[in-house]
């Protein structure tokens, strides 16, 4: 048996492919969207990963450094140190920050930690150039996104920092990359105020300026020890806000991603609406193109099954192969976005199944017209 | 004993509803045997067209009967459910224009009723080329309708209506397309099909030089079928 729908196809298959490409990078940018809410999700508890704390202690009444602004006094790392069931702990900074032109300017999240500290936010796996801060002074570690290299010097503020260190796929928890430096550095750059706001403190009567502030302690648990009764200790006896690990990344999802990914995630549910039905449509006409010579078909006896089947056929090839189409223009471009594109094999399983059935469901629908069609008009003309 | 091959009886047939109602055919009553070629021959308009479409199932009639050999196919507002078969297993169609499915080869276009039949794919292809060979297209074969002749597309369309072995051929002014040469190979060809094989043709034409070959001439006259004399000189109404 003659197989119509290759046929068809071959017929015009430039159309065909034309119609397969354009739909396969409607698709692709809905991958690419369903990857940029994946990357969030992700990129949000890389540096909670990267950093492996048990327990986060912040200013009281607070929900911590990554909901809304946390100040503790740098005294209290050696407090927490001190007190029973704790293995660690460290201090920590963070801040945005502006990085100068290279080309553009960067906008970065810079971290501060103490480089001959107990916890490390500088996962070593991720260093992908030079070394982790070893000074005290003046180093700068930092993503390879910021498109800086090692032995590069960066002027910030009073001083200028010398990269020693490069990483890869490090970013807040907003998804800007990140800048890594010593606790002392970050103090100076959050807390330190320029020489001319000193002298107008000055001349205010305002005197003393106190920088050893710091955004959170970290802490890590001693084996044996149990992290909601420490952190239940700490937070009585520091009167402070502690929370567990799995807490903070509760609060991390629960009120930073919630509103970002819902916007996004709204945004891409209209999107594969949108798409499936464009590509309703177009599957739905390319039906209503072939009435004529459908009904020609009909007029020399050709029963319904083989038509039904030759436009099936061009439906499931036109979808295979747009998803071909969408699957090599999401992985070409996915890497060249700013912040993390996450492509996972589930998401586009499950896209391919809505847009599997939106044109199933239009094609039968162009099939239903097509067979109640009579035969008759193809004879007009 | 002649066999009846077309039997229709007090056929009626109506366009439209209410102001703009027109009644085409009124009471047609008429028999096609196996093995004749029967020419229909009416001023434009009359209802040749509507009258081929009814016995080849396409058309519901209003009212009357259709039989194709011994099947009733149409009794006063009952129609056979499967008419695509009778359309395929005993009608050849040929229609005034090729009507060649634009994306199949010629010799695709003449097997894709065969082959849909379960008729082997070497069988259907021997019979096609026959055809196509009797029409001088067999060249044609493997190119694209577009790529025919307005004549040539015809005798494809024509080779592809006789690809089945069909019992009753319609054609509707089949030769309207084709030079005088060809129009009387293809009149001649129906004869000869319609004598060798059993087959009842109707022929639809408006070329009078066509009818010292036909059996018999039916018209439509007052929207019935009527006989009308094979050795009429006159001009036809
Ligand atoms: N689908 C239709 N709807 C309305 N009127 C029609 C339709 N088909 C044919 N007719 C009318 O029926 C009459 C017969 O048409 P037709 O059978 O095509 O004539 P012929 O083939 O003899 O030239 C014409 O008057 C035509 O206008
Ligand atoms: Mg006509």
């Amino acid at each position: 048996m003659i197989s119509l729908a290759r046929k068809d196809v071959a017929h015009s298959l430039g159309k065909f492919i034309v119609t397969a490409m354009g739909v396969g990078m409607l698709l692709g940018i809905v991958l690419i969207m369903i990857g940029v809410y994946r990357g969030m999700i992700i990129d949000a508890q890389v540096l909670l990963d990267d950093v492996g704390a048990d327990l986060w202690i912040v200013q009281q009444e607070t929900l911590g450094p990554f909901a809304e602004a946390s100040r503790l006094h740098e005294d209290l790392r050696e407090s927490v140190q001190s007190m029973e069931g704790v293995a660690a702990a460290e201090a920590l900074t963070f801040q945005n920050l502006q990085l100068p032109a290279k080309p553009l300017p960067v906008r970065v999240v810079a971290v501060g930690y103490d480089p001959l500290g107990a916890i490390s936010p500088l996962n070593p796996d991720r260093l992908i150039a030079g070394r982790p801060l070893r000074r005290q002074h003046y180093e700068m570690v930092l993503s390879d996104k910021t498109g800086y290299r090692v032995g590069d010097v960066i002027p910030l503020q009073r001083h200028r920092y010398t990269v020693v260190g490069v990483t890869h796929g490090t970013v807040s928890t907003g998804g800007d990359p990140l800048v890594f430096v010593s606790l002392k550095d970050a103090q100076e750059l959050q807390f330190a105020y320029s020489n001319e706001r000193i002298r107008q403190d000055r001349a205010r009567g305002i005197q003393a300026h106190d920088t050893h502030l710091v955004n959170a302690i970290v802490a890590k648990i001693r084996p044996g020890f149990d992290r909601a009764s420490v952190a239940d200790q700490i937070a009585q006896s520091l009167h402070k806000n502690v929370y567990t690990d799995t807490r903070e990344r509760t609060i991390l999802t629960k009120n930073l991603i919630k509103m970002a990914s819902k916007q996004i995630g709204m945004f891409t549910v209209i999107l594969v609406i949108v798409s499936t039905i464009i590509i309703a449509l177009i599957i739905y006409t390319m039906t209503l193109e072939k009435l004529k010579i459908i009904a020609i078909m009909k007029l020399i006896g050709l029963p319904n099954r083989v038509i039904m089947r030759m436009i099936m056929e061009e439906t499931l090839w036109l979808g295979l192969l747009a998803f071909a189409f969408a699957l090599l223009f999401a992985h070409g471009i996915y890497d060249k976005f700013p912040k993390r594109v996450v492509l996972q094999n589930p998401d586009a399983l499950r896209l391919f199944v809505v847009v599997f059935v939106a044109s199933v469901l239009a094609s039968l629908t162009g099939i239903h017209k097509v067979i109640k069609a009579k035969p008759a008009e193809a004879l007009g003309g | 004993m002649k066999e009846t091959a077309i039997h229709v009886e007090n056929l009626v047939k109506e366009f439209g509803s209410g102001e703009s109602l027109v009644r085409v055919i009124e009471g047609a009553t008429f028999s096609v045997y196996k093995g004749e070629l029967v020419a229909l021959v009416a001023p434009s308009g009359a209802g040749k067209t509507t009258l081929l479409l009814m016995i080849g199932c396409v058309l519901e009639p209003n009212s009357g009967t259709i039989r194709l050999g011994e099947e009733t196919v149409y009794d006063n507002g009952w129609t056979i459910r499967d008419t695509r078969r009778i359309r395929r297993s005993k009608i050849g169609f040929i229609f005034q224009q090729p009507h060649l499915i634009p994306f199949l080869n010629i010799l695709e276009n003449v097997t894709l009723i065969p082959l849909t039949d379960g008729v082997p794919a070497k069988t259907a292809e021997r019979k096609a080329m026959e055809l196509l060979e009797y029409f001088e297209i067999s060249d044609k074969a493997r190119s694209e309708p577009a790529q025919l002749s307005g004549g040539q597309q015809q005798r494809a369309a024509i080779a592809r209506a006789l690809a089945n072995n069909p019992q009753i051929i319609l054609a509707d002014e089949p030769t309207a397309a084709l030079d005088q040469k060809r129009s009387v190979d293809v009149v001649k060809l129906l004869k000869k099909i319609a004598q060798e094989q059993n087959v009842a043709v109707i022929m639809v034409t408006h070329d009078e030089a066509m009818l010292p070959l036909v059996d018999r001439i039916l018209t439509i006259r007052d929207k019935k079928v009527v006989e009308k004399p094979l050795s009429s000189e006159g001009a036809i109404v």
